[in-house]
């Protein structure tokens, strides 16, 4: 028991860590050769070149433990932040020749607060209370919105290279000299943590976590919450722009790569546990060493080539999966979103599917003929981009039992996409055999749902954030370390031969277009069946409450590992299905956490919870095509830019969007539109509930600011929920009558779900 | 409506103009990952110079002069890609995703650059070129989308450098007008794809350093250039020995850079101290631990397989730690021909070698002096310069079937059947010789080296030549990706 609590604690963690690590190097050095010699200068070199790599990922993680400490928003985009000021900075010191100093200030002490501020007034206030899947997906979108914003801006066609302080002027230390630059970002790195862990234990700081833990009791402490938030999210933004400014002379300027420190940000700041700035310092340092003691002592083969920059991964996935999960919890009640709502009966399913397959079929078929504009049939480049993009949006399906209903939120998507792939090439292709018939895509479900039951019992116990974290250290390692392997298979260009149905060879781009638009439609409708389940209810009640549910006889940990199985096949053929269209796989570049998020962040635009919002998915593809179109029609520049525009900025700013409209894009169409269908009187009869309650007048502030009408009593009862049928009069008995016919057909608007 | 609403109005307003009106800036140069060393081509004897124009030479106007081939002859639509009035080419190349656009646009300048020269001039079989941008973004499925654009509306695809090839049968098996499965030719700039490499209708003018047919794993023959290093152990006066930088990040760069060290080793020209797999998204830090190998061996070489800001990282971090540079050679290839390259400071001194004659030499060869006239840039990408070449050997194939058939003989099949003809195409003396019937590298080099800011010629020290003696290539035999241990 007490070896279990020392294992527990930090300093066991930390020695867990260093065996496991060390166990790792080890059976990965087995295939070393030439290993150079372990002496003083070789180790001191390694000590200090992995101690100042290590001070620049501190920089990050403490910005990102700043900001979830004193705001309880975990920031995806701390690192895209900056790269943005580093950009910036390059440009008034570089580019404009502006003292340093002058530069700094303005970058540092202006813009990047101004950064923070403006985050924390116009979107992530708004998130308070929300689901932690909501705020970590609207901080994606912000990443995304602010890379994009400076790609655009500092476009990478030309030379840029931000200068190192005091060039290449050193301290020398016997084996091996410590520039100024990395000497600097040392105590910068020092200094912040202690600043930082000062300015916690001041009043300030004990304002800013008791406004984190509970807003209104710190208010009535004495706290300004509004205040509180707004320095926080200012002093994190600060905290950016010094790391992007730190770390922009030892990388290239470039956003991408700027941002591609974060993960192991990330890791450092689990090793901290998201809240203690020391360990999030010693977390980044850990994994600095790590790396470069691994980079320069072991020589790994072509085989392993990517595993020294797995070290990253590996840390975040120990540290969310080993530390305590009790002191994990993100520590507060969610705003309840879940509202009774009516599911989409599964013959709507059929019917908007057999619609959808009906589309796909005229469109790329040329069969639709608007007026004197036809736009013909598809050409092969617009096939072969419906085509990924389907397979894209029948793998990004497969986050709706998992996420969507069961609240089990997942940065692996293209992990288990890449498994599919996997099998597929394995079992699928023998080089005899000209077609793979399509009843093999069931098999490889089948394979496939071992994986999801695996990555269950190992994050089972994670949730929220922690389970988000897993999941994106999860996709690291495996497209570090699995996919890249020669033995995956995956590496080499392996040409995917095309289905065939009865012995029909599908060997035309249409009509795998066509297979595949049958196959999305095919397990949509087996999702609304299932969603109506007793599968799907206990999935969904699982996302509400995990005690209530175990409360009432749910196997927890089974029906988790059910709903990931699920998920997983699905993505595993959707993964087959996404090499067939493809042609072939770049095993380096496809199954990653880059390709992953996008479609995680689209999904969650479309609404997560229902299955034909995974054609949000498609979003980039369609506005690609639309651009070509009206530039080959001769379309107007501005109508071009408002496209580009959208094309670059849409998932970034619908992922923002997710502010207003947590439900996503699906949720909001079917009910502003469910009442034209005939059969829906419910969703007529909720939109005229909806209309003559947006003719009730305001409130007013509770009558301070004018006396209170008769009316705006009776609106205040029925909104305070104590409103008396009487008083009320025939207005609210319509809708009482409304509210009792949508319980007993099952309440709710939506198309989907 | 409301101040926000209004705020947010005037922020999307100004998004858009942003997104609408964003050009490009003028420079261009590589800024990511390249394709590995690249390796030098064809074979000819001891140096030539640029004059020496090898026969067949390769000049806009059609071979046959006693009379005009257009004169009195009525233009057909003969082909895809081939009407009565043009001839469209397509350039396809890794631009880059939306966050990192420019990586190989010097394909498409060049491309455009001889399109430019040969309107100018003329055109070609009595047609204007139009040229075809297609951007593959470092994605196999919009390579094989750019082959699918090539088939429905090219004659041939020029100047083109993609990292990942889709399906190449693509090109292989498109019809052509006539509904025959004849296939597109495909002259791109450099191909590192084995497959791509291999196929019967690519013709590289960079030619290609391993062996084919190629299963893609396993063994294969490559051929190393090996002379620009027997120089560097002249220039070093002793026996080189140091550490080899190969870009990691992608087995084809791997692939591709590894045959070079292991012909060294094999020759006996460069001993290894130390390789190392260098990323692009590698720390300046990292390359302590190279400047420290160094270091420890006492090495007298460094070569950079990766790109210009890997050997400027190098150059930085060994002046910091406080490396003797003294008697070190620097070398790389012609990824830091670059502008940013020339603008660093802390690089002067490195070797630079390249397989054609050098933009400083522009008097030297009317070619050259051509290209700089008619690319936008003041100092282009060096993979402007392949496209453009691959532009003129498409345009020597074009004359050929012109002074054979007439301008309507202009067709896929005729263009496929007239490239492997090409055995002695240089450019006009630009280039050492490249045999298109073959798939062999030249082996004709220039060393630069960069001094005070600009590059200066160290070898042969007669402007305007090339070393393209045979014994500048080795062969080695080996499985480069399994070789790998950096």
């Amino acid at each position: 028991m007490k070896a279990w609590e020392l294992l527990r604690s930090r300093l066991g963690f930390a020695l867990l860590l260093f065996v496991v690590l060390a166990t790792y190097v080890i059976v990965m050095g087995r295939q070393g050769t030439r290993l150079p010699p372990f002496n003083l200068d070789n180790i001191a070199t390694a000590l200090f070149t992995g101690l100042a790599i290590g001070a620049l990922y501190a920089l990050y993680a403490t910005g990102i433990v700043v900001v979830y400490t004193t705001t309880g928003i975990f920031n995806f985009s701390q690192a895209a932040i900056g790269a943005f000021c580093a950009f910036l900075y390059w440009q008034l010191r570089v580019d404009w020749n502006w003292a340093a100093p002058v530069a700094l200030a303005v970058v540092i002490l202006v813009v990047a607060p101004l950064i923070g501020l403006g985050l924390d007034r116009l979107i992530m206030r708004k998130l308070e209370g929300s689901p932690v899947v909501v705020q970590l997906l609207v901080t994606v979108g912000v990443m995304y919105f602010i890379l994009t914003a400076t790609g655009q801006i500092w476009k990478q066609n030309r030379p840029r290279k931000l200068p190192a302080f005091y060039g290449t002027k050193s301290i020398d230390l016997g084996p091996v000299n410590l520039t100024y630059h990395r000497a600097i970002v040392l105590v910068v790195a020092l200094a912040v943590a202690t600043a930082l862990r000062i300015l916690f234990r001041s009043r300030l700081g004990v304002s800013m976590r008791g406004v984190v833990d509970n807003r209104t009791l710190a208010a009535l402490t004495g706290a300004r919450p509004d205040v509180v938030s707004s320095v926080a999210w200012a002093l994190g933004a600060m905290l950016a722009a010094i790391a992007g400014i730190m770390i922009a002379p030892e990388l290239e300027l470039d956003p991408s790569n700027l941002n591609a420190v974060l993960v192991v940000a990330f890791a450092a700041a689990a090793f901290g546990r998201l809240r203690s700035l020391p360990w999030a310092l010693a977390g980044a340092l850990l994994i600095g060493l790590s790396r470069q003691f691994m980079s320069s002592f072991l020589k790994l083969g072509g085989d392993w080539q990517f595993s020294k920059n797995s070290v990253a991964p590996v840390v975040l996935m120990l540290a969310v999966i080993a530390l305590p999960q009790s002191r994990l919890e993100v520590g507060r009640v969610a705003r309840n979103l879940k509202q009774y709502e009516r599911t989409t009966k599964v013959w709507e399913a059929v019917l908007g599917g057999a619609v959808l397959v009906l589309v796909v079929l005229a469109l790329s078929g040329g069969w639709l003929h608007l007026g004197v504009w036809n736009p013909g049939a598809w050409n092969e480049v617009a096939l072969n981009r419906a085509n990924v993009a389907m397979a894209t949006a029948f793998i990004g399906m497969s986050l709706v039992p998992l996420t969507g209903w069961a609240g089990q939120l997942n940065f692996a998507p293209m992990v288990f996409a890449g498994w599919g792939a996997f099998i597929h090439i394995k079992f699928a292709l023998d080089p005899a055999i000209p077609t793979v018939s399509v009843w093999w895509l069931l098999l490889i479900g089948v394979l496939s749902a071992p994986l999801g039951a695996v990555v269950a019992l190992a994050a089972g116990r994670l949730r929220g954030l922690y389970l988000a974290l897993a999941s994106i250290a999860f996709t690291e390692i495996m497209a570090l370390l699995f996919f890249p392997h020669p033995k995956s298979g995956l590496r080499d260009a392996i040409i995917f031969k095309p289905f065939d149905v009865f012995g029909n060879a599908l060997d035309t781009r249409r009509s795998m277009l066509i297979l595949l638009a049958a196959v999305f439609v095919v397990f949509m409708i087996a999702l609304t069946a299932l969603r109506q389940s007793r599968y799907g209810r206990r999935w969904v009640a699982l996302n509400n409450s995990e005690a209530a549910s175990a409360t009432v006889g749910v196997s927890v940990a089974t029906t988790k590992v059910i709903v990931y199985a699920v998920s997983a096949a699905m993505a595993g053929v959707g993964g087959a299905l996404f090499a067939t269209a493809s042609g072939s796989v770049d095993a380096v570049r496809t199954f990653t956490l880059d390709m992953s998020i996008p479609i995680v962040l689209l999904m969650a635009i479309g609404g997560m919870a229902y299955p034909i919002a995974a054609i949000f998915t498609t979003f980039q593809v369609l506005f690609l095509a639309l651009g070509e179109r009206l530039e080959q029609a001769g379309a107007p520049g501005w109508l071009l830019g408002v496209v580009t525009f959208l094309k670059f900025f849409g998932p970034g700013l619908g992922a923002i969007g997710m502010v207003v409209n947590q439900r996503g894009a699906a949720f909001e169409t079917g009910r502003q539109n469910a009442r034209f269908l005939p059969w829906r009187q419910d969703a007529k009869d909720e939109h005229r509930a909806a209309k003559a309650k947006s003719r009730e007048t305001e409130i007013g502030e509770l009558g301070l600011a004018r006396p209170f009408t008769p009316s705006d009593i009776v609106v205040l009862e029925r909104q305070l929920g104590i409103a008396d049928d009487v008083a009320i009069g025939r207005h609210r008995r319509r809708d009482t009558a409304s509210d009792l016919q949508r319980v007993k057909g099952g309440d709710g608007v939506a198309l989907g779900g | 409506m409301s101040r926000k609403q209004l705020l947010s109005a005037f922020c999307a307003l100004t998004m858009v103009t942003l997104a609408a009106c964003s050009r490009d800036e003028a420079a261009s140069t590589p800024e990511t990952t390249t394709p590995a060393t690249a390796a030098p081509t064809t074979v000819a004897p001891e140096p030539v110079t640029s004059d020496s124009a090898a026969p067949g030479d390769d000049t806009t106007a059609p071979p046959t002069t006693e009379a005009d081939p257009c004169a009195g002859t009525t233009l057909d639509a003969t082909d895809t890609g081939i009407s009565a009035d043009t001839i469209t080419v397509l350039v396809m190349a890794d631009v880059g995703s939306e966050l990192a656009p420019g990586l190989f646009q010097g394909s498409i300048d060049g491309t455009k650059a001889w399109a430019k020269a040969v309107n100018a001039a003329g055109g070609l079989a009595c047609r204007q070129v139009e040229v075809i941008e297609w951007d593959s973004k470092i994605s196999a499925t919009e390579s094989t989308n750019g082959f699918l654009e090539a088939c429905a509306k090219a004659a041939a695809m020029i100047g083109s450098t993609s990292l990942f090839i889709g399906d190449v049968s693509i090109i292989e098996t498109c019809k052509d007008a006539a509904g025959v499965e004849t296939g597109i030719a495909d002259i791109p700039e450099r191909a590192v794809d084995a497959q791509h490499q291999c196929s019967t209708h690519v013709f590289t003018v960079a030619g290609v350093n391993g062996s084919c047919p190629y299963s893609g794993t396993g063994p294969r023959d490559y051929q190393a250039a090996v002379g620009v290093y027997r120089k560097y152990t002249e220039i070093a006066g002793e026996p080189l020995h140091g550490i080899y930088l190969v870009p990691s990040d992608l087995p084809s760069t791997i692939a591709s850079g590894m045959p070079t060290i292991r012909g060294l080793n094999q020759e006996g020209l460069v001993v290894s101290d130390a390789e190392f797999g260098v990323s692009g998204r590698a720390e300046q830090a990292v390359f302590g631990e190279y400047v420290a190998a160094m270091k420890t061996a006492g090495s007298n070489v460094a070569i950079n397989g990766s790109n210009d800001q890997a050997m400027i990282k190098l150059r930085t971090e060994a002046k910091a730690q406080g490396l003797d540079e003294g008697g070190v050679i620097w070398s790389c290839s012609l990824a830091c021909y670059t502008e940013g390259f020339q603008q660093d400071p802390n690089v002067d001194g490195t070797y630079v070698w390249l397989p054609f004659l050098p933009f400083e030499e522009r008097d030297s060869n009317a070619e050259l002096a051509s290209f700089l006239d008619n690319i936008d840039q003041k100092f282009p990408q060096s993979w402007a310069v392949g496209a453009w070449n691959s532009g003129r050997a498409f345009e020597r194939a074009v004359n050929s079937i012109v002074a054979e058939s007439g301008p309507n003989g202009v067709t896929r099949a005729s263009i496929l059947a007239a490239m492997p003809t090409i055995t002695d195409f240089t450019s006009n003396g630009w280039i050492g010789t490249v045999d298109f019937s073959k798939k062999e590298i030249s082996s004709c080099f220039v060393i630069l080296q960069l001094k005070e800011g600009a590059y200066q010629r160290v070898y042969p020290t007669e402007v305007g030549t090339l070393d393209c003696t045979e014994t500048n290539l080795a062969i080695w035999t080996g499985d480069s990706l399994a070789e790998f241990q950096g």
